[in-house]
């Protein structure tokens, strides 16, 4: 791939998505090209790139930005935000909404489901008071394909490897010839909505927790400002918010605190 | 990326365990086990028992008389071992296979899983760490995931590969992994589990890079066992290779940079005594 190829490629993902993909990462650009070429049977890269160019109504533009998103995720991914959930807030939480009786997450980059579904059994198995409250958990994806596999709840046996006890596996999932489908009454749990972060957020305030692990890591600083920002705005006073493990608000927005829960940092509006 | 469900399939038609390998790992995982089970079952298999007691009289074994049944193989190997030793016999054929996709000749993979393996019973013999039955098939195994792996990477993928690497400065696993969305630790594990084999050793495969994310020792043995057999090799070849251990699994393992130094030769003198047992079966 050319010079003036890759910053085609990457100006135009970085417009749409704000996802900034640095010089030295034309590998993972062919990669991905050279599988959605396929898919949408082209011969090659090149003319792929020549029908982006000359056409921008065929739909290609817009599968070139899911083909750029990585979608890695797994159940209970790091495992210790899991483990301060479960032994710090939630408990704080059904504490705090005792009276209300309702709670809202936002998982802003769910990929293909793993993360709520993961937080809906945690809460299956420690809390099960709280699904006969009003739980709202809005999950959120740019990509259109990784949303339609997290609506359907099937994973195959790979992707149950990843991080998902046996005992839960055969607890909350059912298995469907080579895969495993998540529970009905948990998969409905959960509105899956296409959401691009550097659009419009049509969500409702206030949230009790906000996921948004590994996604910042792709965007600027004035991306990351703009988030953040947006975020404080909707997170309910005393709620939090999840990053990723290499990601973090110090020097981005100082609204937040740290939170720290054994081995997991979490961010909260600071009192003012 | 490439097609998972293939993937998947394909690691789910390689030829099953021997039936009666697949029950002695149902014994084994049993804290319960008797040994007068073990051997019951293992001598109705006679093709097994005459494996098990060629390893058990190979040079590799200090006994001064000849073993001549399997209960006496039984006492002096231990049940953990025999069961590898099985698993072993089972998988040699594949584990033999060349796979230039991984650089690996005829040869070399079953070399690397045997090695990982002594790496194992050094790891027991020194007695740093006791490690659970688990370990010595997890570690034999840790690599099994090549052998479907290297069927789908094309020259195009390997190119790839090979660029995530040097561009961008990635580790093989995370490389199969953004480039795969699936890496041969996994894949070893989804073998590991058609083969019928414990939760325990399934996880020691798939996490054999990555054992802070399986969450038990036999993750972090099988990784170290994977180091220790890189170690191994260099040295039978004339190379260097600076074993680099994660600290924390280190640290889990409560195991000092002076006894890593110290495990490194003995683990390659017991190699070369024991490679004879694995050859046997």
């Amino acid at each position: 791939m050319n010079a003036a190829d890759f910053n085609y490629v990457r100006n135009y993902v970085r417009d749409q998505s704000a996802i900034v993909l640095e010089p030295g990462k034309e590998y993972l650009v062919e990669s991905r090209l050279q599988t959605l070429a396929r898919k949408e049977n082209l011969i090659s890269i090149d003319l792929l790139l020549s029908k982006l160019r000359s056409d921008s109504s065929n739909g290609l533009h817009r599968k070139v930005v899911d083909a750029m998103t990585t979608n890695e995720t797994s159940f209970f991914r790091d495992i210790h935000p899991f483990e301060a959930l479960r032994k710090f807030l939630l408990p704080e939480l059904a504490a705090r909404r005792a009276q209300e009786r309702q709670i809202n997450f936002w998982c802003g980059a769910s990929s293909t489901g793993q993360e709520p579904y993961s937080v809906l059994m945690l809460i299956a198995e420690h809390f099960p008071e709280l699904l006969a409250w009003d739980i709202k958990f809005i999950a959120t994806d740019l990509c259109g394909e990784a949303l339609a596999r997290a609506r359907c709840g099937r994973f195959n046996q790979i992707e149950v490897n990843r991080g998902l006890p046996a005992a839960l596996l055969v607890k909350y999932f059912v298995r469907q010839g080579a895969d495993w489908v998540i529970r009905e009454d948990l998969r409905r749990r959960v509105d899956f909505r296409e959401l691009n972060l550097v659009r419009d957020w049509p969500l409702e305030p206030p949230l009790d927790i906000v996921f948004l692990r590994n996604v910042m890591i792709y965007f600027d600083v004035e991306t990351k400002k703009s988030i953040l920002a947006k975020i404080r705005r909707l997170l309910r006073p005393g709620g939090y918010l999840l990053l990723g493990g290499a990601e973090t608000t110090f020097n981005v927005d100082d609204a937040f605190e740290r939170a720290v829960f054994d081995k997991s940092t979490f961010y909260r509006l600071k009192q003012t | 990326m490439i097609d998972l469900t293939k993937l998947i399939e394909q690691a789910n038609e390689l030829a099953p365990l021997p039936a009666s390998t697949v029950r002695l790992a149902g014994l084994i995982g049993n804290p319960d086990c008797h040994l007068d089970e073990v051997t019951e079952l293992i001598v109705f298999d006679q093709a097994l028992t005459l494996k098990l007691l060629r390893a058990a009289n190979s040079a590799a074994i200090a006994s001064p008389d000849r073993v001549s049944n399997v209960r006496e193989a039984v006492t002096l190997l231990g049940t953990a071992q025999v069961f590898a030793l099985a698993v072993a016999a089972g998988a040699k054929p594949l584990l033999q296979t060349r796979i230039p996709e991984y650089g690996l000749n005829e040869g070399a993979l079953w070399r690397h899983s045997v090695a990982a393996a002594v790496a194992v019973e050094t790891m027991q013999a020194v007695g740093s760490v006791v490690p659970p039955p688990e370990t010595f098939t997890a570690a034999l195994l840790h690599d099994v995931g090549k052998l479907v792996m290297g069927r789908f990477l094309s020259p195009e993928i390997l190119v790839l590969i090979r660029r995530a690497q040097e561009e961008d400065h990635l580790g093989q696993l995370d490389a199969e992994t953004l480039l795969l969305n699936v890496h041969h630790g996994e894949l070893g594990g989804l073998i590991a589990q058609h083969w019928k084999l414990s939760p325990r050793v399934v996880q020691g495969i798939i996490y054999h890079h990555n054992p802070e994310q399986g969450q038990d020792v036999v993750c972090d043995l099988t990784y170290l066992a994977n180091q220790l057999a890189k170690r191994i090799e260099a040295g039978l070849d004339g190379r260097t290779f600076d074993l680099n251990i994660s600290f924390e699994v280190a640290e889990r393992l409560a195991l000092t940079p002076k006894m890593l130094d110290e495990l490194c030769p003995i683990a390659a003198s017991r190699y070369v005594q024991v490679r004879q047992r694995y050859n046997a079966v």
